[in-house]
């Protein structure tokens, strides 16, 4: 096992129920105690912006694990540095998230067939639908422990992400923020909903604390464990006494040998240099979210009959809105970093949106789930007024100004932020690709994103960003601000939702790895992250991150079990 | 995580005392005993460029009751910091750890446990410190040439004019993000003494174990508006033509 997040440590417990022996590698260090043992899991993690936001804590630390990036694949690369990082930690991904868990739609599965080609896009069905799914995210949910309320989801998401089940426990308070900005949603006839979430409200859900509302959620690691998330199949892996965790090793390679991985090669750092090894395995499967395992595949020389093999690169277009309140201190540093969100703009049948499409020549356009009413700590706050005040105040951009401007906290306080998750479309040209030059701190090439927003994705934000201001505006904003998010960060991709490379298929011509992520052309070789995502839906991603790897695991634990018994 | 020794929480319990002594008795200059890396005179300019770039009440009539980078400790913080590393048998204050401190719960100030570094992160943090401490030492040298000899002697207009100079913008820059982490972090880092950022903004800080009761999570704390002048009008300005 490749990777000990929401993808791994699911695959782990899987593969160890069913008996197998586990290894599981995890490229950085374990802040965690007592993940194996009984009672709540301790951690390292505090309310800390220094560590989490500044200081890379969570890792990967640019200085020793860059990325670099370029726009499209004729520029050269243009930046050298952190590109979308996800945490390099045990738990992964799910350590920093704000565990906000909405479904995929019918039509993310379906879309090719549900909303026809795209010109310029190699847009797929999954090998698999909704109704097939829903039992994994029900299970998924049941797991790692959501709140959410489902008498309040509005119809048109019930429609196109039915449910059977009720969430496992009650939505906790809503954010004044959030409320505030819903109402804005509504009044413009949006259909806000409490986000569900995967943070116990209720004390004792798998043994861990209920949630306080410190407001350190999105990037922060929780210190009272409130959302276990990964370490929820991380404990249940390790308490079959079959599962090895070793956290600080690198895979570096799968080793193979014809149609077959014989194991993995390894690298860690010590004290004294680099040590390596390698392991030996009878199955391989990567978890290491998408573009490190991409990046893995082509250090491996994985074959690629279909050449999609490090392309369909899908990172989310978000928009950046921020509802700036000028009568009223918003407080969104109390609460669960943001309490509602809206589906509306996921529709690509959103009253307008087909005939904006085809005035741009498209065939549609979609949005993507609006999170309404999140903020910043007061690092990042204070970062914006520095680039603001060397901007607006060149002559002399610091002193009293700046202070002012930290009082009146226009940027945090006063702020209630409206992010739009932009559906991606796959494209052929979105990859990722070994970097020629840069090398990570163990001599290795880095992975080079190429990846800007594409024409659908521009032409759908021209599209909902003024019904995003007018949606502040409606809850009584005193400046709606709207842009795309790589706007405010030099074209970079930043949001962290990180899909696709190794995209699932039933045709080996086509696509990387069958519908259950084992990687074509290899008879042992598995993918369970979002590197098999034929689609990025317009969600947060990570819950159908552990539903496919669920669903995938399953059947490989079934085909294993069925060899124990007639063995 | 395994605690640190007594050597790393005696060195960051005697900062804030020692620098507060220092403000007392010779404000532009922190005592050189307690530095792990600036020099005396080193310090003594970061301290008096960080208070142009966060002025307190002795750097700007304006600030009167607003305390700044000097009363938060800012020079502390970015010598703690600088220094981080040198002391090669000791867990480096690079991370504080967790899961609470003391302000919201009984018994030790775990934050100011600093968690471990692995070895990845120790070459990543070698790295980054060695150019930080490079263009520190480069940095102050073109300050005081700047100056005409020393920064900290130039009359406060002066010194913002140096700090504003096209050919210091990089390090000036470096002061201004190390001058925010001095005032807005967690003080086990060695700034925001007595919480002095935090409290200047509103802001509690970090709140585990205690978190938020449901009515603070939900109701509106009221009408309050922003003093809509000035910067603050200006800057509202240019956000609302984005």
């Amino acid at each position: 096992m490749i990777g000990s997040g929401a993808g791994g440590a699911i695959a782990a417990m899987e593969l160890a129920r069913a008996g197998w022996d586990v290894v599981v590698f995890e490229k950085g260090p374990n802040h965690f105690t007592n993940l194996a043992g009984q009672g709540p899991i301790g951690t390292a993690f505090a309310n800390d912006s220094l560590a989490m936001i500044v200081r890379n804590f969570p890792g990967p630390d640019p200085e020793v694990f860059p990325r670099t990036w370029r726009p499209n694949p004729s520029a050269p690369v243009q930046y050298t540095g952190s590109v979308d990082e996800l945490p390099q930690v045990v738990g992964g991904g799910t350590v920093h998230w704000d565990a906000k868990v909405p479904r995929f739609w019918d039509i993310d599965f379906q879309q090719r067939s549900a909303l026809g080609p795209f010109p310029g896009a190699d847009v797929a069905d999954w090998p698999f639908s909704y109704p097939d799914l829903a039992p994994y995210y029900d299970e998924v949910e049941r797991l790692i422990g959501v709140q959410g309320d489902t008498t309040k989801i509005p119809d048109l998401v019930t429609k196109h992400a039915p449910r059977k089940n009720p969430y496992p426990m009650p939505p906790g308070p809503q954010m004044r923020s959030s409320t505030a900005v819903a109402a804005g949603a509504t009044a413009l006839g949006l259909h806000p909903f409490p986000f569900p979430m995967a943070a116990n409200s209720v004390a004792g859900y798998n043994g861990q604390h209920a949630c306080n509302n410190c407001g350190f959620c999105s990037s922060f690691g929780c210190p009272v464990v409130a959302r276990p998330s990964a370490l929820v199949p991380l404990r249940q892996a390790l308490r079959t006494g079959r599962v090895e965790l070793k956290p600080e090793t690198m895979v570096t390679s799968v080793n193979l040998s014809g149609t077959k991985a014989t194991g993995v090669g390894w690298i860690k750092m010590t004290a004294k240099g680099p040590v390596t090894g390698t392991e030996t395995a009878d199955v391989v499967v990567m978890a290491a979210s998408a573009i490190e395992t991409v990046r893995l595949a082509l250090l491996s020389g994985f074959p690629d009959r279909s050449g999609k093999l490090g392309r369909r690169l899908m990172l989310h277009a978000f928009i950046d809105g921020s509802a700036i309140f000028l009568d009223e201190r918003m407080h969104a540093h109390r609460g669960r970093s943001v309490t509602q969100c809206a589906e509306d703009a996921v529709d690509p049948d959103y009253p307008g949106a087909r005939a904006f499409a085809r005035q741009h020549g498209l065939p549609y356009l979609r949005g993507g789930l609006m999170e309404l009413g999140g903020t910043q700590d007061p690092i990042s706050e204070a970062q914006s007024y520095q680039t603001l005040l060397g901007f607006i105040r060149a002559a002399k951009p610091f002193g009293t100004e700046f202070k002012q401007l930290m009082r009146a906290s226009i940027l945090r306080d006063r702020l209630a932020g409206c992010s739009l998750i932009g559906h991606d479309l796959p494209y052929l040209s979105h990859t990722v690709t070994l970097d020629a030059k840069v090398r990570d701190v163990f001599g290795l090439p880095v992975a080079r994103i190429t990846w800007s927003a594409g024409r659908h994705e521009q032409v759908a934000q021209q599209f909902w960003i003024p019904r995003l201001k007018a949606m502040m505006s409606k809850a009584g904003a005193g400046v709606a601000l709207a842009v795309p998010a790589t706007d405010n960060s030099g074209g970079v991709p930043t949001g962290n939702h990180i899909m696709g490379g190794m995209m699932m298929g039933t045709d080996p011509a086509a696509s990387v790895t069958d519908a259950h992520g084992r990687v074509h052309g290899l008879d042992n070789v598995y993918a369970a992250d979002g590197s098999v995502f034929v689609t990025s839906g317009a969600h947060n991603p990570t819950n159908t991150i552990m539903a496919v790897a669920l669903r995938s695991m399953r059947q490989l634990a079934g085909s294993n079990m069925r060899h124990l018994a007639g063995s | 995580m395994s605690a640190t020794g007594p050597r790393r929480r005696t060195i960051i319990a005697a900062i804030p005392v020692a620098a507060g002594l220092a403000a007392c008795t010779s404000p532009r200059t922190p005592q050189s005993a307690t530095l792990r890396f600036f020099t005396a005179h080193q310090a003594a300019v970061v301290e008096a460029a960080t208070a142009r770039i966060a002025p307190g009440p002795r750097d700007d009539p304006a600030e009167a009751g607003h305390p700044g980078a000097r009363e938060a400790g800012v020079t502390g913080y970015i010598d703690t910091m600088l220094g981080a590393l040198q002391d090669e048998g000791t867990t480096p204050g690079i991370f504080a750890g967790g899961p609470w401190s003391n302000r919201h719960a009984p018994g030790p100030d775990l934050m100011a446990r600093f968690a471990p570094l692995d070895p990845v992160a120790r070459i990543a943090w070698r790295k980054r410190l060695t150019a930080w401490q490079d263009q520190y030492r480069q940095g102050i040298k073109a300050l005081d040439k700047l100056a005409g000899g020393d920064f900290t002697k130039k009359p406060p207009a002066q010194q913002d004019k140096i700090l504003a100079t096209r050919s210091v913008s990089e390090f000036t820059s470096l002061l201004f993000e190390h001058t925010i982490e001095g005032m807005y972090a967690s003080p086990e880092y060695g700034g925001n003494r007595g919480r002095a950022g935090w409290k200047e903004i509103g802001f509690p800080g970090d709140i585990q174990p205690r978190g938020y009761t449901p009515d603070e999570v939900e109701r509106s704390d009221g009408h309050d508006p922003v003093g809509n002048t000035g910067i603050v009008a200006d800057v509202l300005k240019i956000l609302g033509i984005v």
